[in-house]
C-alpha cells in the first residue's frame, strides 16, 4: 500500500564501464563477454541513486534489506555505452517496503531496459550497526 | 513448442560455490554492495545468522551464465528473483530450473537457488527470446 507520493530521480547518465562490466561479469561466473544483465544493479549502489535511500532510511531508523529484484531488456546494454537512468521511488506500508523502479534509455531516447528493485525496512534494532 | 522445449522440462544443474570471505568481498567491491551484513561475521550472529548471507544479486546474477548455455540459441531478456532465506557464505549452491512456458519465439523458466537448506534461498523466473533470424 503507498503511504507517500513516488519520488522521481533523475535522469542521470550513467555509462558500463568495460572494465567492471567484465568483473561483475567474471564475480557472477560469466565470460566477461558481454555485459550482464544484472549489470545494472551496480549502477543502483551508486551514490547519486543510493544516498536517497539512505537518507530515507536513516530518518525511519530501518536497514533495508533486499527482498527482490527484476530486470527486463528490449536490447542488451553495450559496454563503452552511456545511459541515461530515471528512477521512481514508492514507499509501501504493509508490510513495510521502498521500491524502487528504473528506466535505462538509449541517449537517443530508445527504451532499453527496466529494473524493479524491492528493498523491505526493517527496523534497525536487533541489525546493531548494520547500515 | 520451441523445437525440442516442452512445458516441465528440467534445467541442467549448476553447482556454484562455496563462495569463501575473500569471493564476498570481491563481490561487494566489483558490485558496490557494501553492506557489512555479507562481511562481518559478528553482525550475521547478531541477527541469528551462523555465518554473513551470499549477496542475493551474487546468485541472481550467477543463472545468467547457466541460461545462455542452456540454449545459446535464444536471447536472455528477463531476469528477477524473490529472496526468500539466506544462503550463507561457506555453503554450496544448487541451480536449477524448469520451463513453465515455451513457444518457437520465447521460454519462460522458474529458477531456484538452493542452499544446505530444503527451503529454496531464491525463486526466480526468466524469460529467453529466440533472435531474428536464428
Amino acid at each position: 500500500m503507498p503511504i507517500d507520493a513516488p519520488q522521481s530521480l533523475g535522469p542521470f547518465r550513467l555509462r558500463v564501464d568495460p572494465a567492471r562490466a567484465a568483473a561483475y561479469s567474471r564475480e557472477t561466473g560469466g565470460d566477461a563477454a558481454s555485459v550482464p544483465l544484472s549489470f545494472p544493479a551496480v549502477w543502483l549502489t551508486d551514490p547519486t541513486l543510493f544516498d536517497p535511500v539512505r537518507s530515507l532510511c536513516a530518518a525511519l531508523d530501518v536497514v533495508p534489506v533486499h527482498e527482490s529484484q527484476s530486470f527486463s531488456y528490449e536490447t542488451p546494454l553495450v559496454a563503452g555505452d552511456s545511459y541515461d537512468v530515471n528512477v521512481a521511488m514508492r514507499r509501501e506500508e504493509t508490510p513495510p517496503r521502498l521500491v524502487i523502479d528504473a528506466t535505462i534509455a538509449a541517449l537517443d531516447g530508445k527504451a532499453v531496459a527496466k529494473s524493479e528493485t524491492m528493498l523491505r525496512l526493517v527496523p534497525r534494532a536487533g541489525f546493531g550497526a548494520a547500515s | 513448442m520451441s523445437d525440442d522445449i516442452k512445458v516441465g522440462d528440467k534445467l541442467p544443474e549448476t553447482v556454484i560455490g562455496p563462495f569463501d570471505a575473500q569471493a564476498l568481498a570481491r563481490y561487494a567491491e566489483v558490485s558496490g554492495d557494501d553492506n557489512p551484513l555479507h562481511l562481518d561475521d559478528v553482525l550475521a550472529a547478531r541477527i541469528g545468522l551462523a555465518a554473513p548471507p551470499v549477496h542475493g544479486m551474487k546468485l541472481l546474477a550467477s543463472f545468467e551464465p547457466m541460461l545462455k548455455g542452456w540454449r545459446p540459441d535464444f536471447t536472455l531478456v528477463g531476469l528477477g528473483a524473490k529472496f526468500i532465506q539466506p544462503i550463507l557464505r561457506g555453503e554450496t549452491v544448487t541451480l536449477s530450473g524448469r520451463v513453465l512456458r515455451a513457444s518457437e519465439t520465447e521460454i519462460f523458466v522458474r529458477l531456484f537457488a538452493h542452499g544446505s537448506a530444503r527451503t529454496p534461498g531464491l525463486i526466480g523466473e526468466a524469460t529467453l527470446r529466440r533472435e531474428r533470424g536464428r
